[in-house]
């Protein structure tokens, strides 16, 4: 394990490890500057900012393709290196259109911060900017301005190496060179919102996200993604407005640095106006609204009315929740109402292996694997779905509880499930999410609001068998419930409203924290 | 006194093909190579101190000795892509003499242990390729070349590779770039081409003429290959000359010749009447030197650094007293802000700059300080970037501005030429 | 759409094994498509190659705009490149241009005559300058040691 200095702090790196993984390794990369260096795309050393000087070494050299040797001497605050990354930072911005104000990258952006640290801040150039294509069309999700450009050629190996889609490439040559697809055919991969987050300036922007919110009015917070069993490790961002954006967080046994295009649209099922805000209680054509604890205690007086015979009542879990939720629920229905009737609702069988060899599951539930280990537990894993739509046909099911979708677009099946449930004599649906489908039951049916993941916490296993536990980040809709409060009014226990989100996350900071760093 | 060891036979047209350049002792050292020890060759040619003649100007020996031992198949490949603005030796060799390159390429592939070799060529010399093409033909059907050549046992596969216009293959990564069928940018270094070139193999990148020049180390010995040249720049080398000289052309000297005797006597001197105002002695990246500098200067290594410029890949261009720096110079920003390949950032935008400063002042839109910026500009180009374009198209600005500060203060200034009196041209409007 | 002859196709998928890593095959086969596309490479040449050689049209088109041989628009049947730098340009590469442009009523590089015969080009060193200056017609052998007479003669001659 070869040993070096570094602005005079002695390190040991790995065998093979470079300057810059040295940076990394002491948690100081913002201590050095550079934007095509990113640790999970080759080298491409082209930006040429990460100058370091190496003692016995007349030459500047670069970090990032420097390998560390025993007894090596670097640093990287001398005034020659000072002077080689003040003017590598200004050959960078002569030809940038420096259109802050209307540019979205504006305070998350790698020129912004660096310039802030290493900057010239006399500029020279008076000559003409060379003029590049502005507002480029790059398919469904990205937007390029190419005069923002500074070719640091990420987005180029993101494409090249990690999708290998390789729509994108860097055309011409000098500074005539762009960044493009060919013949503008569009960037349409599943995980193409990366090339913008590794976009250390304003040239990829996400169109969902564009003109939508300066980023220093949002705050964020560590959650996962909760779109599919991968469970990658995102931030979330938000404000009192709602939730704007997700962007992966890397995890190395999770996700890497990267989540997936479906994935980020997630955030929008968590948003005000597609939530059921209160609980609704419908009996034929009587419509009733009331407050989520009310309608839990409605629920409450249903299970007990029915628990007269306990094998009438039911319990249809989805994967949707986390493990303290099952616990709560799976044992308050074994030991409280004392039915063992409890059933998985998988929401897309056909594809539910499916895997797209990167991140993508075709199990679109954050914790199919917790719920399971849950219902083996309470021993109710060999109850079969077969079995629920006998006891629904029959007629024999008096309260069906259906811990159901937060997400309600990953389940296909809503509408034929839920003319099975109906057969039910009356249905408590748990859901964080307002459908017509939903409102439309026949049956006596009432709706109760709950908090979805960011708004609780709690712990999901994903598809490889990591628990992850989550804390609450925001509330969106305070007053909804969690199924483990749904289970304390069932058993007629104390509501503990112990994990009630404060309304900021663990990462509570300023809305106008700057500095959140693009790298 | 020019001294014809490579070009001796240069004038003859019977030289091209097989038959004339066997007449005429061609691929005698082949034989003599194919029956020694590899490192016996290897050693030759370290001790005769042949030079890259291609621009670096690096010991070749010790470059072949940065092969290493570890069974990895190795590549030599010839980089016949020059370039460099001002050279045309190795086209001129190429046209006159392909079986000596070709020659050398066997001893030389023979002596590394490579088995396939390719002669990456610039896409625009399509004569030259065509006579190669067909040498390398006669040299296959005569058994030189593919398997059990000379009944030797050794095998070498060589290949013609055309590429398509652009300057920065010339540096030996951006040609092992481009022969790998990608852009031709350079690659960054480590790993060196001799560790991990073509194809992440061990490679070799030597010039036409060094390659040539093997040829002769062998037939002369390391004495008598040192017999000509100076201890440090060794044996005799070819000069592109062009510009304002009246038998502007290829001349072989030995190195250390005086270059006020080589544009005198060889090249005929200068245009009646004129003077001489300055000399790029390597090439257009080399500094350029003033005529009292030219004509202090010998042509070797040594001399022309101590000089402040260098030797380069040999090419000079003498420039009389009837140009204007600032105009020549914008030819040579230009070239290079063409020339960048793009990918790292000071060069990228660097070339740009320089050569927007150079074109305003042209056209008259010369601001007080361009001087001094361009100076700035291109001091903090140098050695920061992957390969040395960057300092390619620095250096000649540094010099220029340096040097003939007065015709650039003076354009400016008036917004006309100092020496011709006039602005910006039809001609350089377009340009 | 552009297709390449028979006779192409076999000549691209003879690229292809010719060398141990086919995308070394991109600039021969870009030469020829080229050449049977009327001297410049169309994006439809470049998905028809993307397809033939299964390299995605991003990396062909890379290359094609990295080297000035390959031509992004169309051209005259005679593309003239003079040479403009250092030498040349010291000695009218710059100059023969313009007049060669004037002549054929071209206003600027690029530019094909009307009758579509010509385009013209500044292009940088070709390494004859002891022979400046100097033009190159298509992907011919070059043309040297010229005068303005003599290049319009060379272009007249031209059929």
């Amino acid at each position: 394990m070869p040993k070096c200095t570094i602005n005079g702090q002695e390190i040991e790196v790995k065998p093979g490890a470079t300057i810059m993984d040295a940076f990394y390794q002491m948690d100081q990369k913002e201590k050095i500057a550079h934007y095509c260096y990113h640790p999970a795309l080759s080298i491409a050393g082209v930006c040429r900012l990460c100058m370091v000087e190496i003692e016995g070494n007349p030459r500047l050299q670069i970090a990032c393709n420097t390998v560390v040797t025993e007894g090596m001497k670097v640093n990287n605050d001398s005034e020659k290196v000072k002077e080689a990354v003040k003017w590598g930072m200004d050959f960078h911005l002569i030809n940038h259109p420096l259109d802050c104000p209307i540019c979205d990258q504006a305070g998350e952006c790698g020129l912004q911060d660096q310039y802030m640290a290493y900057g010239k801040y006399d500029p020279e150039m008076a000559e003409r900017k060379v003029k590049k294509r502005k507002v480029v069309d790059l398919g469904p999700r990205v937007v390029l301005d190419s005069e923002r450009c500074i070719l640091c050629s990420r987005c180029v190996r993101f494409t090249e190496e990690v999708t290998k889609t390789n729509e994108l490439g860097i055309f011409n040559r000098g500074d005539r060179a762009e960044i493009g697809t060919f013949e503008d055919r569009p960037l349409d991969n599943n995980y193409s919102v990366n090339t913008v987050d590794i976009c250390p300036v304003g040239a990829l922007t996400s169109k969902d996200f564009r003109f939508r919110q300066r980023v220093w009015l949002l705050k964020d917070a560590e959650t996962i993604c909760a779109g599919c069993s991968t469970g990658c490790n995102v931030d979330v961002y938000f404000n009192k407005e709602g939730v704007f954006r997700l962007k992966p967080r890397p995890n190395e046994k999770v996700n890497g640095h990267w989540m997936c295009d479906v994935g980020r649209d997630t955030y929008k099922p968590l948003n005000r106006d597609a939530r059921l805000l209160d609980a609704r209680l419908s009996e034929g054509s009587k419509v009733e609204y009331m407050i989520p604890l009310m309608g839990a205690r409605k629920a409450a007086e249903w299970v007990r009315e029915a628990k007269a015979d306990p094998k009438s009542v039911a319990l249809v879990l989805t994967g949707q929740y986390s493990n303290e939720e099952y616990e709560a629920i799976v044992s308050t229905f074994k030991a409280d109402v004392g039915s063992d009737r409890i059933f998985h609702w998988v929401n897309n069988p056909e594809t539910f292996e499916k895997f797209d060899g990167l991140l993508f599951r075709g199990d679109r539930n954050p914790n199919t694997k917790g719920l399971l280990q849950a219902m083996q537990r309470h021993g109710s894993l060999n109850n079969t779905w077969n079995e629920l739509v006998a006891a629904l046909e029959s007629g024999s099911v008096g309260t069906l509880v259906v811990a159901g979708p937060l997400d309600l677009s990953v389940f296909p099946d809503l509408g034929e499930k839920l003319a099975s449930f109906a057969k039910a004599k009356r249905v408590v649906w748990l859901s964080s999410g307002r459908s017509d489908v939903v409102d439309a039951c026949p049956s006596p049916l009432i709706q109760i609001p709950m908090r979805t993941h960011v708004e609780k916490t709690g712990t999901y296993v994903n598809h490889a068998g990591i628990a992850q536990t989550v804390h609450a980040a925001l509330a969106i809709v305070p007053k909804a419930l969690t199924l483990s409060e749904v289970a304390d009014v069932i058993a007629g226990r104390d509501v503990k409203r112990g994990n009630a989100p404060a309304g900021v996350g663990r990462r509570a900071q300023n809305e106008f924290t700057a500095h959140r760093g693009a790298l | 006194m020019e001294t014809k060891i490579l070009s001796e036979h240069y004038h003859k047209p019977e030289f091209r093909a097989l038959a004339g350049y066997k007449a005429l002792g061609g691929y005698e050292m082949l034989a003599k190579a194919l029956k020694m020890e590899r490192q016996k060759i290897i050693d030759e040619v370290k001790a005769s101190g042949l030079r890259g003649r291609g621009g670096a100007g690096f010991p070749t020996g010790v470059k072949w000795g940065f092969l290493p031992n570890n069974g990895e198949p190795r590549y030599l490949l010839c980089n016949a892509d020059e370039s460099e603005p001002g050279t045309f030796k190795d086209r001129k060799m190429i046209e006159r003499a392909p079986h000596q390159l070709i020659e050398g390429m066997i001893i030389s592939a023979y002596a590394l242990g490579a088995r396939k070799s390719y002669i990456y060529m610039r896409g625009e010399y399509t004569g030259p390729g065509r006579i190669l093409r067909q040498a390398i033909d006669e040299a296959y059907a005569a058994g030189l070349l593919g398997g059990n050549i000379l009944g030797s046992g050794f095998d070498l596969d060589l290949d013609l590779y055309m590429g398509a216009g652009a300057y920065i293959c010339g540096e030996e990564t951006g040609m092992i770039s481009s022969l790998e069928g990608l852009k031709g940018q350079p690659k960054l270094k480590p790993p060196f081409p001799a560790v991990q070139g073509y194809l992440r193999k061990p490679t070799i990148v030597n010039n036409v003429e060094t390659l040539a020049s093997v040829v002769y180390v062998l037939r002369d010995g390391v004495a008598g290959y040192r017999a000509h040249g100076t201890e440090k720049s060794a044996g005799t080398k070819l000069f592109s000359v062009s510009g304002n000289v009246n038998r502007p052309g290829t001349y072989e000297v030995p190195l250390g010749y005086p270059l006020k005797d080589f544009i005198e006597q060889e090249c005929g001197g200068l245009k009646p009447g004129r003077t001489l105002k300055a000399v790029v002695p390597g090439g257009s990246s080399a500094p350029v030197l003033t005529a009292d500098e030219a004509l202090r200067a010998t042509l070797d290594y040594e001399n022309l650094a101590s000089l402040g410029s260098m030797l380069g890949s040999g090419a000079i261009i003498v420039i009389d007293d009837s140009n204007c720096m600032v105009d020549v110079l914008g030819t040579v920003s230009h070239f290079y802000w063409h020339e960048s390949c793009g990918q790292c950032t000071p060069c990228r935008e660097g070339t740009g700059w320089l050569h927007k400063i150079v074109d305003s002042i042209l056209h008259g839109r010369g601001k007080p300080g361009d001087v001094d910026l361009l100076v700035k500009v291109a001091d903090q180009m140098k050695g920061r970037t992957i390969c040395a374009l960057s300092d390619a198209a620095a250096l000649p600005v540094i010099s220029f501005v340096t040097k003939f500060r007065d015709e650039f203060e003076y354009y400016i200034r008036e917004g006309r030429s100092k020496v011709t009196g006039k602005g910006p041209t039809d001609a350089q409007m377009h340009h | 759409m552009f297709q390449l002859s028979d006779e192409g196709k076999a000549f691209v998928k003879k690229q292809l094994a010719r060398y141990e890593q086919k995308e070394s095959a991109i600039i021969p086969s870009l030469y020829r498509v080229q050449d049977e596309n009327g001297g410049w490479v169309s994006p439809e040449a470049i998905d028809h190659l993307s397809e033939l050689m299964d390299i995605p049209a991003s990396r062909i088109q890379e290359v094609m705009k990295f080297y000035t041989m390959f031509n992004q628009r169309p051209r005259g049947k005679y593309h003239v490149q003079v040479c403009t730098t250092l030498t040349c340009g010291m000695l009218g590469g710059r100059e023969l241009c313009s007049f060669l442009m004037k002549e054929h009523g071209v206003k600027g590089p690029g530019e094909v005559s009307k009758d579509g015969k010509f385009s013209f080009s500044h292009v940088e060193c070709l390494g004859s300058c002891d022979t400046a200056p100097v033009m190159q017609i298509n992907r011919e052998p070059y043309h040297e040691s010229l005068t303005e007479e003599k290049a319009l003669k060379i272009l007249k001659e031209l059929k």
